[in-house]
């Protein structure tokens, strides 16, 4: 801190020029130089130069807080805005530089804190405060709005849609990382995939995780991976860190890399509160390395189980089918039996009742055959030449031929006369007369 | 996989690394469709009989492919990524 000490007469005194744009290079005319009597009577460039002193020495570079208003940045990549409180403004520049290290710039109305050195511009005469560091009322403010930023922008795009987000296969042999190949995350990872997949290959394609141009590499990464490793998915990962040091994955390139990425995509950044543009954007957001490799990763006791399973219902299987078979023979036979059993009372029912019928039906055909028989006897022996014979007609019979006629009788021929108990013998004696 | 000359590890391991992943994911999808068969009445009992067989034989395969692998880890370099080197894996599981 030096003294105040506004010694407008002073001369000889110069100090060494300083690099601030705007500053005037002329030597300084001391009043004494002049030879007209009266009152010393400086020059602009004189004056805006010794104000501009007693600014840089009387302050020390300082903090100041403030609302931002009309920020604007020229081409030059230079930022000029005003600082103000209730009652004052302050006018202030952020060099391309300085301006450049900021994650993003900050809006109209923002609180905001800077640092950096009062001046004065010589050339112009003003007073300004030329700013090398500024933030938010939130030391992390500034990456939070840039975040928000890409965020917003990629969001509109649709990159983070839920429909976008692909499943993952189930079984995958080859698997693609991307992460620094001397971090802990890739011994996490590898750690985790040993463990439960061992059957896997993992193919690394290195890239910093952190720095000035870390998102880039790791989008360059991610794209050679895909075209040059031949994998099924890929991890993008790293361990935990500051915002700061996560930046590389908040980038619009690393976002662009994952969605244009044909495979899916898993990202494992960071710890668990830790979120990233490539954990919005990626197919499978992973709290940690490890749960990355863990989704990635096919377990094997599962499939032990699977297996172990699979071997259990082959067996159960095929003993439902020969268990069913048994079952379908033993109840066709049970229904054979049982409907043979069931059949028998009914035959012999059946069977009775046919010998029941025919026994009527023999006794009615018996007795109607007596009855009959019975007429017939009673008419063949009215019929009957015997009770003919009884009645007391004769029959003449020659030698067993019967004579009938007159003609068959010949005079002085001999016959029997058939009657009812025996024959007699006779003889013609005369002729036959006609009745 | 035993180590034998060069060019037939090579040939061996790739032969192996595809049957592997491969022979798990087809295997479980051959057994899924076994097991449903062997469950509905549309089959032979003869036929039955050779699904439980041919059940048998990818379990078994399935188990020797988990029980013989190993990680293998490689990594992309060159500007390109058109080259490989193989990457030790820790033998420590800790």
């Amino acid at each position: 801190m030096t003294e105040n000490n506004l010694d407008l007469f002073a001369s000889g005194r110069d100090e060494p020029d300083e690099a601030a744009s705007g500053r005037a290079d002329s030597q300084p005319v001391t009043p004494e130089d002049q030879e007209a009597p009266g009152p010393t009577v400086w020059t602009v460039s004189q004056v805006n130069r010794a104000v501009r002193k007693q600014l840089e020495q009387g302050l020390p570079n300082l903090w100041v807080s403030g609302e931002i208003a009309n920020f604007t940045q020229q081409r030059s990549g230079h930022c000029y805005f005003t600082l103000k409180d209730d009652a004052s403004q302050l006018r202030c520049v952020l060099f391309r530089r300085e301006a450049a290290r900021l994650p993003a710039l900050p809006e109209e109305g923002m609180s905001v804190k800077v640092f950096g050195g009062l001046t004065l511009y010589e050339a112009r005469g003003s007073y300004q405060m030329v700013v090398s560091q500024l933030e938010l009322s939130d030391v992390e403010g500034l990456w939070k709005l840039a975040f928000e930023r890409t965020r917003r922008k990629l969001e509109a795009e649709g990159l983070m849609d839920p429909s976008r987000k692909r499943a993952l296969p189930r079984f995958p042999r080859r698997i693609g990382v991307v992460t620094s190949p001397t971090g802990a995350a890739l011994r996490d990872v590898l750690s985790v995939a040993k463990r439960r997949a061992p059957w896997l290959r993992v193919v690394l394609r290195g890239s910093r995780v952190q720095g000035e141009g870390a998102g880039l590499e790791i989008a360059h990464a991610i794209r050679t991976l895909v075209a040059m490793g031949d994998v099924e998915l890929v991890i993008v990962t790293r361990g935990g860190g500051s915002i700061e040091d996560l930046w590389g994955f908040n980038e619009e390139a690393v976002a662009r890399a994952i969605a244009d990425c044909p495979i899916p995509v898993i990202s494992g950044v960071g710890h668990e509160v830790d979120v990233t543009i490539a954990d919005l954007v990626a197919d499978v957001r992973a709290a940690t390395p490890s749960a990355a490799a863990e989704a990635a990763a096919p377990d094997q006791q599962a499939i032990q189980h699977l297996f172990a399973n699979a071997r259990r219902r082959l067996a159960t299987g095929l003993a439902g089918q020969v268990q069913r078979r048994r079952w379908r023979l033993e109840r066709a036979a049970e229904a054979m039996n049982r409907s043979a059993r069931e059949r028998v009372p009914v035959l012999r029912r059946r069977v009775e009742g046919a010998q029941n019928r025919i026994e009527a039906l023999t006794r009615r055909r018996l007795a109607e055959g007596s009855a009959r028989l019975a007429e017939l006897s009673t008419a063949v022996d009215a019929r009957s030449p015997l009770s003919t014979l009884a009645r007391g007609y004769a029959v003449p019979l020659d030698e067993g031929r019967v004579l009938r006629t007159i003609g068959d009788f010949q005079m002085g021929s001999d016959f029997r006369l058939r009657v009812v108990d025996g024959t007699v013998p006779c003889q013609v004696s005369g002729e036959g007369a006609p009745a | 996989m035993s180590s034998s000359s060069e060019g037939g590890e090579t040939v061996g391991a790739e032969r192996s690394e595809a049957a592997a992943g491969e022979g798990l994911e087809t295997r479980l999808k051959r057994l899924e469709a076994i097991v449903q068969a062997l469950d509905s009445d549309a089959i032979e009992l003869e036929q039955a009989l050779a699904l439980f067989e041919e059940g048998v034989a990818h379990v078994r395969g399935a188990q020797e492919i988990l029980a013989q692998a190993e990680l293998k880890v490689e990594e992309l370099i060159g500007p390109g990524g058109d080259q490989t080197r193989d990457v030790a894996v820790d033998s420590d599981d800790g």
